[in-house]
């Protein structure tokens, strides 16, 4: 028997696996690492939120509960990972550079993040009292 | 650390503890006597025995602000997805990319943290780099903007309202300072 929440929810799980499949594919096709982590990043997490709000409505409210868990981990630990990731492409080299059409991390002559001392970090850490470099 | 330091900071973080017992909830997925009591022990032990450095200052939330963050995290995430999947049809490995700079106006690492996690979530837009010292971040863009002022404006956009949800007021007015 078809319902209405029977159709909603097909939506949402259909848009969900349909935008991670989209993911996918980008992380086939494009080109290098950063390029990549777009697709990895962000159908990825819109589809995981698609399917978890498809789950969520054929669930109990109490089965529903550690779905909302999920969404929120994804959440925080999505873009993290992505520059975590990005930086180390970025320094590996791992960019290709026929793609790179601006890169404002690296001009001719200027210093990169990672050439700098290691920070001091005291009780006000990154509050910008300290010495602040050019 | 002795042992009335440790309490002490416990103490300070009890609204984190709290936060503890709510996830403890949702993964029990039901409010009962005995799952509140396992929460709350859970809780008081994590706070206790890892001790974390005291937030250089305390956050403001204003719930309104938050809303509105909230809600723009939803378009931004739906826009993105569509952003890159035309991407991904119709340019594949011909894509072209950059990486612009952006000075941040906010210093608090915590504002400066969350800025970075919603750029993340901004269509086009990956943060790459985070210079702490110098307060600027790396945006990865795709597809690459033909003016990369226009990100420096999104980016900017998203960190006033940012500090508008959860900044102390010296960050919100340095966020709005902007010319």
């Amino acid at each position: 028997m078809t319902s209405v929440s029977d159709v909603v929810t097909s939506v949402f799980l259909l848009a969900g696996a349909s935008s991670c499949l989209w993911g996918a594919v980008g992380l086939v096709r494009f080109p290098d690492t950063p390029a990549r982590l777009h697709a990895a990043a962000k159908p990825q997490s819109f589809g995981l939120l698609m399917i978890l709000v498809g789950t969520a409505l054929r669930v109990t409210p109490g089965q529903a509960a550690p779905l909302v868990l999920v969404a929120l981990v994804q959440f925080v630990t999505a873009p993290v990972i992505a520059q975590v990731v990005g930086r180390a492409a970025h320094h590996g080299d791992a960019i290709s550079k026929d793609n790179l059409v601006l890169d404002e991390l690296r001009q001719p002559g200027e210093r990169r993040p990672s050439d700098r001392q290691p920070v001091d970090r005291g009780p006000d850490a990154g509050r910008g009292d300290g010495p602040r470099s050019p | 650390m002795g042992i009335r330091d440790r309490l002490r900071q416990a103490w300070r973080r009890r609204t984190g503890a709290i936060g503890l017992v709510v996830v403890w909830l949702l993964l029990w997925g039901s409010v009962t006597p005995l799952a509140v009591l396992g929460g709350v022990v859970v809780a008081a032990f994590v706070v206790v025995l890892f001790p974390l450095p005291p937030l250089a200052h305390r956050l403001r939330v204003r719930p309104l602000w938050l809303v509105v963050l909230l809600v723009r995290l939803l378009v931004d995430l739906v826009v993105s997805t569509v952003t890159v999947t035309r991407e991904v049809v119709r340019r594949g490995g011909r894509v072209r990319t950059a990486i612009v700079a952006v000075p941040l106006r906010v210093r608090s690492d915590l504002l400066v943290t969350l800025t970075a996690n919603v750029v993340s979530v901004t269509p086009g837009t990956l943060v790459m780099e985070l210079d702490r010292n110098a307060g600027v971040l790396y945006a990865h863009v795709l597809p690459a903007p033909d003016d990369p002022e226009r990100v420096r404006h999104e980016v900017w956009a998203i960190e006033r309202q940012v500090a508008r949800a959860f900044g102390p007021d010296e960050d919100v007015d340095a966020a709005l300072r902007r010319p």
